[in-house]
């Protein structure tokens, strides 16, 4: 593959000259001495702390249940201290068949997310499609809903004696498509198209004008500038395609609706099943987590492969933005169709499922509206203080997350080195390792006796909770920014300094602006996921302060099935207005130029 | 810096998220807080109407049955909860077996016939009522003639018209398997039925919820599912009616107590399981969730349940021996998993 960063005609790519493999410093000798030693020493108070955090928010309670596949005496689930035992089954029988399904699933639901994301957001970016503003909108839509929400949509219109039967436009041939392998599929990449949207908004976002105008006063055809243009996203392109992978191999919603319904087993949904097993059984459970912590290794492979040696910083001063091109008619129709159908797909068979379900008041034996169960949750004042318990703890996790992610995301950003490559596999194998085998480590990583006797009781504390929401968001959180923060020249940063403001306001002043945005979107990716986040939520649930999620689950599973899908709309509702006002805020109160530089397009 | 500013904001979102803080709930011994784990839907009314009448003060954890057991499980070494209130024998023996409850404690009631029969034999649970698992719920206004017996489910009259729920999420749901398979003769004749159940197109859902939206929809004809839940369906689809297939497995619901919660919680614990037991108690069950789980038969002489559960006169009922089948409940769950769910 072909980058820019290779052609030397182009002045703005300079080779790597620094340790993080970026362009030339371009401060003065005199005024480098000091500002590189404050910056170091930032630096090298910054990544300890980083560490010591991953390792005690994310490797400690992983390891801890991990063990669990070759020791489960250690935390009293086994009498063997050392057994190979669970990990050879889950190459046998339904283990291996739900493995097997889950590897080849999630890879082609990260394909097609890709194949269907990046047009979407190259247009969005690149092109006066109609309508592009509302793109953003609908891409978060489709991010706040929870996995499950879509599957239950398609299943009540595609199932045996569904709405579409009912309604007379039933088809056999459609029901088996969707009530399998391709319905499981096409849920999962419509749930990575916002992903890649994400990274590659993001990546086009620092991406300027000028590469497209070189290559085409050089004589380029339009086409051939793109794919000129194009090798320049691959970290945005191969973080897309990893985040994918990994957030489908995990992804718990569809494995437990639409999968489990179309007996199409999935690893996710056989180590639930193993963990929510009488008694649980946590060594099995933690011998299928293996397997998907390895499955990871897959993606990054790929990608470290197609990004060694190569540097991808393009955004500085001089990045000018890019401008939209005018469409024809039948490309205005054809683009818009297109993402119309995806938006339909994504958002309207689902949103059809979920509010159709919470108007029928009687499970969906007729078609009359009712707004009973809306009645029900607005008389039930139990709900209204899970909501603000979730609003809270998402603005906390978030905030937190958000400046871990940053660090992380430069780390990872820097030159590959053993700790980076080290930090960027955790980072992504925790994304693939279900909710719930985060929420199980951390009660044996946090609940320990010597603990308990040193006053430290953590466990069934809103603290614990919120630790647990932060170090399941932050390897997402630090994927999504990678793309930008990658982009970004240190000459920002220097140039600042030059002119005489201290490292951090240096940063403030010089790389914040160019990241505000992605920032943003990371921010509201981490709030809305923790929003009506329930796996962890279940496990850690500080008694008398539920979270929503536990709210809407205690009534979905039982008897009160229409008053739940209620809950869950209204909570979608809330989750969506946060986002808006948020987005609202940003471009009201943010300076222009921050909103300019991360927009990255004009016109 | 990062230290800082994390600490930072988790105190200041601790100090505003919620009623249990970071403090431990065992703290202090003189103000002991009792930890109610609970899946039953009266279990708020009932521990608000608990702390008024005792002024002890309670922290309720309530989730469904598989978290709250993972939970347990998962603390073994340092457990956090005082009592345990949900559905389902088996879920208790297992807990006895492990020597995590208090064994030998039984409220001063007057136990009925249904009580007697839930009673554990080292007293290690208290029943506090009694559902059935699994009753047949079905759609009126489709069925006019229902099935009579188990063995009729497997008619082709039936194919593809049955559902049930995974006895590897739904708490009520391995009691009804255990249940036939002890009325089979042994797991494998068990084993055969639900594969020739399969066979006739079994649809087999996570929890009762989507089980009887399937039956309202028109996706199945037939539901077996916990009775209190299928009476519940009753309330929002006036068509769903309801039948006990002989033998139909009794299903109390049982409270259990830490066995490892200091002496003071463990005596908070057995208040409120006697306070649960007495009219007052009793009244608060019937009335918490009337559409739901207060749909029982109670276990207490002189307590009359609510006129929407139908007589239990002519209906052959069968008790399982709890620490048998929950002794077998991985093996079978997992099977159920790679055999008919899958």
């Amino acid at each position: 593959m072909s980058t820019l960063a290779d052609q030397s005609h182009l002045p703005s790519l300079q080779a790597p000259s620094e340790p993080g493999g970026r362009g030339a410093s371009n401060h003065a000798p005199g005024a480098a001495r000091r500002p590189g030693l404050t910056v170091a020493r930032v630096g090298s108070l910054l990544r300890p702390s980083l560490w010591i955090l991953l390792v005690l928010l994310i490797l400690a309670p992983c390891a801890c249940f991990l063990v669990l596949a070759i020791s489960p005496r250690l935390f009293d689930q086994g009498p063997q201290w050392l057994t190979f035992g669970y990990l050879r089954g889950v190459f046998s029988g339904g283990n291996a068949l739900a493995l097997t399904n889950s590897l080849w699933v999630s890879s082609a639901a990260a394909g097609l997310g890709l194949a269907v994301g990046f047009p979407i957001a190259w247009a969005t970016h690149r092109t006066q499609l109609p309508g592009r503003r509302l793109i953003v909108g609908g891409m978060w839509l489709v991010l706040i809903l929870p996995s499950w929400i879509p599957s239950l949509g398609w299943q009540r219109l595609v199932q045996p004696d569904g709405v579409l039967t009912r309604i007379g436009l039933g088809s056999a041939l459609l029901t088996h498509a969707i009530m399998g392998p391709f319905g499981v599929v096409l849920l999962l990449a419509l749930r990575a198209v916002p992903f890649t949207y994400l990274a590659i908004s993001v990546g086009l976002g620092g991406l300027g004008q000028e590469f497209e105008d070189a290559a085409r006063i050089h004589g380029a055809t339009r086409l051939q500038a793109l794919r000129m243009v194009a090798p320049i996203l691959a970290p945005a392109i191969f973080s897309a395609v990893a985040i994918n992978f990994a957030e489908s191999i995990s992804d718990f919603g569809v494995a437990s609706t639409l999968a489990f319904n179309s007996h199409f087993p999935m690893a996710t949904y056989q180590l639930y099943a193993s963990i929510n097993n009488f008694p649980p059984q946590f060594p099995s459970a933690a011998a299928q987590a293996w397997l998907l912590v390895a499955a990871v290794a897959l993606p990054l492979a790929v990608q470290a492969k197609a990004l060694r040696g190569r540097s991808y910083a393009v955004l500085s001063g001089r990045t000018r933005p890019a401008r939209r091109r005018a469409l024809t008619v039948p490309q205005k129709l054809t683009y818009s169709g297109a993402v119309c159908a995806f938006f339909t797909l994504a958002l309207a068979v689902p949103a059809f499922g979920a509010v159709s379900g919470s108007l029928l008041a009687d499970y969906g034996a007729s078609f009359q509206v009712s707004f009973v169960n809306y009645r029900q949750v607005f008389d039930n004042s139990g709900l209204s203080a899970p909501l603000e318990r979730s609003l809270i703890f998402g603005v906390i996790t978030a905030s937190i997350t958000v400046v871990g992610g940053v660090i992380a995301a430069r780390l990872l950003a820097r030159r590959r080195t053993r700790s980076t490559k080290l930090l960027d596999f955790l980072l992504l194998a925790s994304v693939a390792l279900p909710a719930v085998v985060f929420g199980a480590g951390y009660i044996f990583a946090y609940n320990l006796p010597f603990l308990s006797s040193l006053g430290l009781d953590l466990y069934q504390t809103t603290t614990l909770l919120v630790v647990a929401y932060v170090a399941s968001s932050l390897p997402t959180n630090a994927r999504v920014l990678v793309g930008a923060v990658s982009q970004v020249q240190p000459s920002l940063h220097d140039a600042a300094r030059t002119h005489g403001a201290g490292p951090i306001r240096a940063w403030g002043l010089g790389v914040l602006p160019a990241l505000s945005r992605p920032i943003v979107m990371a921010w509201l990716l981490t709030f809305t996921g923790v929003f009506l986040e329930l796996p962890l939520s279940q496990l850690l649930d500080p008694p008398g302060a539920s979270p929503v999620s536990v709210a809407i689950q205690n009534n979905l599973g039982n008897y009160h099935f229409g008053v739940g899908i209620a809950q869950a709309v209204m909570a979608v509702v809330v989750a969506l207005v946060a986002v808006l006002l948020v987005l609202g805020g940003y471009r009201l109160l943010a300076p222009r130029g921050w909103r300019r530089i991360g927009g990255g397009s004009r016109g | 810096m990062l230290v800082a500013l994390a600490a930072g904001l988790l105190v200041l979102g601790l100090s505003s998220a919620g009623a249990a803080s970071a403090a431990s709930p065992r703290a202090s011994r003189s103000a002991v807080t009792l930890v109610v784990y609970s899946a039953q839907g009266y279990n708020q009314a009932e521990v608000t109407a608990f702390q008024r009448a005792t002024g002890i003060p309670v922290s309720l954890e309530n989730n469904s049955t598989g978290p709250l057991v993972t939970q347990i499980e998962a603390s073994r070494n340092n457990p956090k909860w005082g009592l345990l209130w949900v559905d389902g024998p088996t879920v208790f023996a297992g807990l006895d077996s492990q020597h995590l409850l208090v064994r030998g404690f039984e409220p001063k009631v007057n136990w009925d016939s249904l009580g007697r029969q839930s009673l554990p034999k080292d007293k290690s649970y208290v029943p506090t009522g009694v559902t059935l698992t699994a009753a047949l719920v079905y759609n009126s206004a489709k069925v006019s003639k229902p099935p009579d017996t188990w063995q009729a489910l497997l008619s082709p009259r039936w194919k593809g018209k049955v559902g049930m729920n995974d006895p590897s999420i739904s708490g009520p749901t391995y009691p009804f398997v255990a249940g036939m398979m002890n009325y089979l003769g042994s797991i494998k004749a068990g084993e055969r039925y639900f594969e020739k159940l399969k066979a006739n197109g079994l649809l087999v859902n996570q929890t009762n919820g989507p089980t009887l939206a399937a039956l309202s929809s028109g996706q199945i004809d037939l539901a077996l599912v916990q009775n209190s839940a299928g009476i519940g369906a009753k309330f929002t689809d006036h068509a769903l009616k309801i039948k006990y297939l002989p033998p139909i497995t009794l299903l109390p619901s049982c409270i259990g107590i830490d066995a490892k919660a200091p002496l003071l919680e463990r005596q908070e614990a057995e208040r409120f399981a006697e306070y649960v037991l007495s009219p007052a108690g009793q009244k608060v069950m019937k009335s918490g969730d009337p559409q739901g789980d207060s749909l029982y038969y109670p276990v207490i002489k002189g307590i009359k349940k609510l006129p929407a559960v139908p007589s239990l006169n002519g209906v052959k009922t069968q008790t399982i021996n709890p620490y048998l089948w929950g002794s077998r409940q991985d093996a079978i769950d997992t099977w159920f998993t790679n055999n008919i769910v899958q």
